[in-house]
């Protein structure tokens, strides 16, 4: 079993290598470095072929800082993990044949990495004795996810969004309010200057099951936009109903999951987890009543990093699964281990 | 040249990968379909140095399609030469992959001038137009993405053929150009082969300042910088991003 994994991401618009090293089961993060590229926020949301260009551009220099920050030289280096997919394919190309490459050219293991396990694995990072059976909520740019963890490895899809993403959800509104990209931390930032009585948002689909739609949501944001004689003075009251909206969405289906499968932890991960505000209501309805406790990585691992992918490379390496020299990119690339949650859960079909 | 190079070209339908002494390529490999890039391209890697008994190591360097192409495609060569050389510490070269096609045909035609064209779509290629001398190599026309018509009219001279592709119309506009069909990509010796066949020769390859950050001739801005540009009259500002 390796000893040193290299991890590298490029799923979207950061640049990320990490470093992890140590015993099997309780590996240490010595580097981790993210490049976020700026240029896409001139363009109000990521530019694939820009994104892409920037990856080749820095993802060398990533590489060596992360080898740097951890003290060690690429002879130390016995694994590479390298997120497959999901997301944007041109971008997770760049990745995943740079990390071939490393790999093949220094007699080292590969280990392509689903992206959304990578976000599963994210707060294990620091806190390692986090184990199974848990209900992972996983909200990001591209996915919302409702996931009963009986162990590591096995997932069951207790439901997903049927439309948009919650961090997309977020960018889309914030850019109806004219707060630019990305939207999560704009909206986050104002929502606490607004008054939460102002408006009041349709919860969609809250009351039922486990399944996410949030396009009603912004459409209902739209039409209070347009219906506003002041959107200088309304701004921050929206993004307060809006943020309040989506987060009693999530953590009212996450509560509702807990109480279904009587796990007592919540794992909370992906961009959105960053999110001081779903956290704190998290804590609130869940752990201050006794009911869970919730686990959530710090902001930097919870965004886009490689340390993540390390981690769930890390552990799949453990199992003795390897990726051969034909390993590929893949946009839409299943979560592994995915299987049916108990109909007793009434949950949603993978 | 005395060492053992690397060749890799992914610029078009075609990802190729040879490996010799240059000017000689001793082994080459290489797949057809562009999706097919990502998945071959180190296992062809792999099957050209077996041949020889060689493993990145023992490389001297990389010399790399520069582009303009496939922007995808030339990513994946990218990405390989850079993950291999920054791993076993090997130099980087890069040379047109137009000039590697055109040099495909040069073995046959000697000095006459070649024209080559990848289809650049919307109704243009990415062309230029070489002479090959043993001991230089002229470029009569600059790789540029431009109409089949437009290579036409900015060419000092007729070539005595014409490689590569375009979009429809092409075939003819070459034949009345050059007075023969264009020759497929597919019918000349691998891009690769021909890298390392130019490879030493003066003037063929860009210098690159720092390899680790350096990226392909893409020949085009991104579509969204285009319409950036377009829209605000000057250059896109720098892409660089923030590290934490």
């Amino acid at each position: 079993m390796a000893d040193v994994v290299l991890g590298i991401e490029t799923s979207c618009d950061e640049t990320s290598a990490a470093v992890l090293v140590g015993e099997r089961r309780r590996p240490e993060l010595a580097g981790l470095v993210i490049l976020s590229q700026d240029v896409h926020r001139v363009f109000g949301g990521v530019v694939p072929e820009l994104a892409s260009r920037a990856h080749l551009a820095a993802l060398p220099a990533v590489v060596d800082r992360a080898l740097a920050e951890a003290g060690i030289g690429w002879s130390a280096v016995d694994a590479v993990a390298v997120t497959q997919g999901p997301g944007l394919v041109g971008a997770l190309l760049v990745g995943v044949v740079y990390a071939k490459a490393l790999a093949y050219a220094g007699d080292r293991e590969l280990i392509g990495v689903h992206h959304m396990e990578g976000h599963l694995f994210a707060p294990l990072v620091e806190d390692p004795d986090l184990a199974p059976p848990f209900v992972a909520l996983l909200v990001s740019g591209g996915h919302t996810l409702l996931l009963d963890v009986p162990a590591w490895g096995r997932y069951r899809l207790l439901g997903a969004t049927r439309d948009d993403a919650a961090g997309e959800a977020f960018d889309k509104v914030a850019t109806l309010l004219g707060l630019g990209y990305p939207g999560g931390p704009a909206i986050e930032r104002l929502a606490p200057q607004g008054d939460p009585t102002r408006f009041s948002f349709p919860r969609p689909m809250r009351d039922e099951g486990y399944e996410f739609s949030f396009s009603g949501l912004k459409t209902a944001v739209l039409r209070a936009v347009r219906s506003s004689d002041d959107l200088e003075r309304d701004r921050p009251h929206l993004a307060r109903a809006f943020q309040d909206a989506v987060l009693d969405v999530l953590i009212t289906k996450l509560e509702r999951a807990i109480r279904a499968t009587g796990h007592r932890t919540a794992v909370l991960g992906g961009g959105v987890a960053c999110s001081r505000a779903l956290a704190g209501l998290a804590a609130r309805r869940l752990s201050d009543g006794g009911l869970a406790r919730v686990a959530v990585a710090s902001p930097r691992l919870n965004a886009d990093n490689a340390a993540m992918i390390a981690r769930a490379g890390w552990y799949r390496l453990g199992l003795g699964e390897r990726s051969d020299w034909t390993l590929d990119a893949r946009a839409d690339l299943p979560l592994p281990g995915l299987e049916p949650a108990p109909t007793t859960l009434g949950a949603a079909h993978p | 040249m005395v060492g053992f190079w690397l060749g890799i070209d992914t610029a078009t339908d075609i990802a190729s990968v040879a490996a010799g002494r240059p000017p000689v390529a001793e082994s080459g490999a290489h797949v057809q379909g562009a999706r097919r890039h990502a998945a071959e391209i180190i296992r062809l890697v792999d099957f050209v140095l077996d041949r020889l008994s060689l493993r990145p190591r023992d490389l001297e360097g990389i010399v790399v399609g520069d582009g303009p192409g496939s922007f995808t495609g030339l990513r994946i060569g990218w990405s390989a030469a850079k993950g291999l050389a920054h791993e076993a510490g090997l130099d980087i070269r890069t040379i047109p992959s137009l000039m590697a096609a055109a040099a495909g045909a040069s073995l046959r035609l000697g000095t006459d001038p070649v024209a080559a064209c990848f289809d650049a779509l919307r109704g243009q290629v990415y062309g230029a137009m070489y002479a090959f001398h043993p001991d230089r190599v002229d470029s009569l026309v600059e790789p540029a993405v431009l109409t089949p018509a437009e290579f036409v009219r900015v060419a000092p001279v007729r070539p005595r053929l014409v490689v590569g592709g375009g979009g429809p119309g092409f075939a003819d506009q070459m034949t009345d150009w050059a007075g023969a069909p264009p020759v497929p990509l597919d019918s000349l010796p691998p891009a690769a082969t021909m890298l390392l066949a130019l490879l030493g020769r003066p003037g063929v390859g860009r210098t690159l300042d720092d390899p680790a950050i350096a990226e392909p001739v893409y020949g085009r801005p991104a579509e969204a910088q285009a319409q950036w540009e377009a829209r605000h009259g000057r250059p896109f500002p720098d892409s660089s991003g923030r590290a934490g």
